[in-house]
């Protein structure tokens, strides 16, 4: 490659990396140098005071909410979603009548805007007016309905369920296509040595699909742990923090009481996170790489 | 021997339809409660169906906020995507093209970017904006969406890209075409695909961004419509008919485009994901 070509590709990927680096990169570092400043709505001038805030938060009883809270609807989430998604994709790689039409619809609540989906979920979760509480009743399950995202018991399962519907779409389709690229003749030679569905599945077909598996689970955990729309529009977090997560909380703190200095700890601790887990995708992915040499 | 396999073939049926109920059972809600007049919504236990459809919710919910609310959304999603998809297209290009060692590693940083958490750097963001007395316009609304949506664009582009042989860029050498010629000509057309699916991608994702959205608009009329509708769920109170027309008529241009499109999106998108 002549010097005038390294030149030019600089050119061409220049407007990406300023962009990225100056409303992404900078911004992280800024939120380490933020999380070491306090403002309130009293005293809005940044005043440097170095790892009170930290220690402050880790004092609060409602930090360790929060942290619970968030690894319930991350691992409830990202598990009820792969395995949806995953049972989803093996009911549509089936060959049956109107497949094509399942497979476009399949993706629909992907497609929804997220406030709307929360909208409808909170409707459908309604006490009175939803279609759950409307279908329990007229079953004869429950005489008066349920407050399920007005009760803490309730709450977070009920955020889940909304969620993972709006999730497994996404999951479905990629192990959807995952599924087309299984080989054939490794299942074909399973069926005839006398292996059943169930067999195939677990020795033919999961093995062939691990690295997709994982790193499904991987991307799906980042994006769940970071989901703000849902939770915000469903509860605020509520009914008593029940079902407050890193960025609804990062976002009250920061734009409900203008405690930017202590969203801004949440939001560190929601970046180590994310650095684990990018760790953990890039470890992943290499070793995927070794076992098949492209 | 088949009968068992006629059993088996009706029991993936019915989960079929179980799978189809589950994902349009809250669709049909919001369709069903967005035809019911007003009084309607309270009848208890809810019918399923309105007694007698009307479409006032959606003359009512069609209000002039609503319209702006619509204008904003459509200008910030358009502009999005036609700046995302062209800086991806260059990005892409210099990634899946160049040999040197230090743009792949910057390249990656831009990729890994986006799995970055929206609400963990948002605070800088949202005081960058407002240092440089951007909040409550289109253009911070714009470069946030620009750039989390680049990452993404970026990678799906570049499996569309490195397909293509270098036999092409050999070929337009030969007759003298310049590099910035080849890539518009040459390329560009031929990574058609790639572009509607990231195009819908991009379109996506902006047409319902909340967070920033709700951070850095605090003026009625620059709101969006993921933005006003969550607004609208405490101004409307209980007009539950008017609320669930108004998520129909945000959902449907998206929805509509995502049918119209499918193929080559599914396409676009397994391609990258698969790969990993």
């Amino acid at each position: 490659m002549t010097q005038r070509e390294t030149w030019l590709a600089w050119l061409f990927a220049a407007p990406a990396l300023l962009l990225v680096a100056v409303f992404m990169y900078y911004p992280m570092v800024g939120t380490f140098i933020e999380s070491l400043y306090s403002t309130s709505f009293i005293s809005p001038v940044p005043k440097l005071e170095g790892l009170a805030a930290y220690r402050r938060i880790l004092a609060d009883p409602a930090f360790a909410t929060i942290v619970w809270n968030s690894l319930v609807w991350t691992v409830g989430v990202v598990v009820l979603q792969n395995l949806a998604g995953f049972g989803a994709a093996l009911l549509l790689n089936q060959k049956l009548p109107g497949q094509g039409i399942m497979r476009s619809l399949v993706l629909l609540p992907w497609v929804l805007p997220g406030v709307v989906a929360a909208i409808l979920w909170r409707f459908m979760y309604d006490p009175q007016l939803g279609l759950i509480n409307s279908v329990l009743i007229s079953l004869g399950l429950s005489d008066h309905g349920v407050a399920w995202l007005a009760e803490p018991q309730t709450a977070m399962a009920s955020a889940i369920v909304a969620a993972v519907w709006k999730g497994f779409p996404f999951s479905c389709i990629v192990y959807l296509a995952a599924l087309q690229t299984v080989d054939q003749e490794q299942v074909e030679a399973a069926t005839i040595d006398g292996a059943g569905p169930v067999r195939r599945l677990f020795d033919v077909v999961l093995p062939g699909m691990r690295d997709v598996i994982v790193i499904n689970f991987i991307l799906t955990t980042i994006l769940t742990f970071n989901y703000f729309d849902m939770i915000w529009v469903l509860t605020r977090g509520g009914p008593q923090n029940a079902t407050h997560i890193f960025p609804t909380r990062i976002y009250e703190l920061g734009f409900g009481q203008f405690r930017f200095g202590e969203a801004a700890v949440y939001g560190v601790f929601s970046i180590l996170v994310l650095a684990l887990m990018i760790t953990l995708y890039f470890i992943v992915q290499r070793r995927a790489l070794r076992r098949k040499p492209a | 021997m088949n009968q068992s396999f006629n059993a088996r073939r009706a029991g993936l049926l019915a989960l079929n339809i179980v799978l189809g109920l589950v994902i349009l059972a809250p669709f049909f809600w919001m369709v069903s409660v967005s035809l019911k007049p007003a009084a309607e919504p309270f009848a208890i236990p809810a019918r399923l169906w309105p007694q007698d459809p009307t479409l006032d919710n959606y003359i009512n919910a069609f209000r002039p906020e609503f319209r702006t609310y619509f204008v904003n959304s459509v200008i910030v999603s358009l502009l999005t995507v036609v700046i995302t998809v062209s800086l991806a297209l260059f990005a892409a290009y210099a990634f899946t093209r160049s040999q040197f060692r230090l743009l792949t590693v910057a390249m990656t940083l831009v990729i890994v970017a986006q799995m970055f958490p929206a609400s963990a750097i948002i605070i800088p963001i949202y005081k960058l904006m407002r240092s440089a007395d951007l909040l409550n316009t289109y253009t911070s609304l714009v470069l946030a969406y620009v750039t989390v949506t680049l990452p993404v664009a970026i990678w799906m582009l570049r499996g569309f890209m490195a397909n293509l042989p270098l036999t092409l860029e050999e070929a337009a050498a030969i007759d003298g075409a310049g590099p910035l010629r080849t890539f518009i000509e040459i390329i560009v057309p031929l990574c058609r695909p790639g572009i509607v699916a990231t195009s819908v991608f991009v379109l996506i994702v902006t047409w319902q961004e909340f967070l920033f959205a709700l951070s850095f608009t605090s003026t009625k009329d620059m709101r969006t419509l993921p933005v006003g509708m969550n607004d609208f769920i405490g101004q409307y109170g209980i007009r539950y008919g008017e609320l669930m027309a108004s998520s129909v008529l945000i959902s449907l241009p998206v929805i509509v485009i995502f049918f119209l499109l499918q193929r080559q999106f599914v396409a676009g998108l397994t391609a990258g994901a698969v790969k990993g």
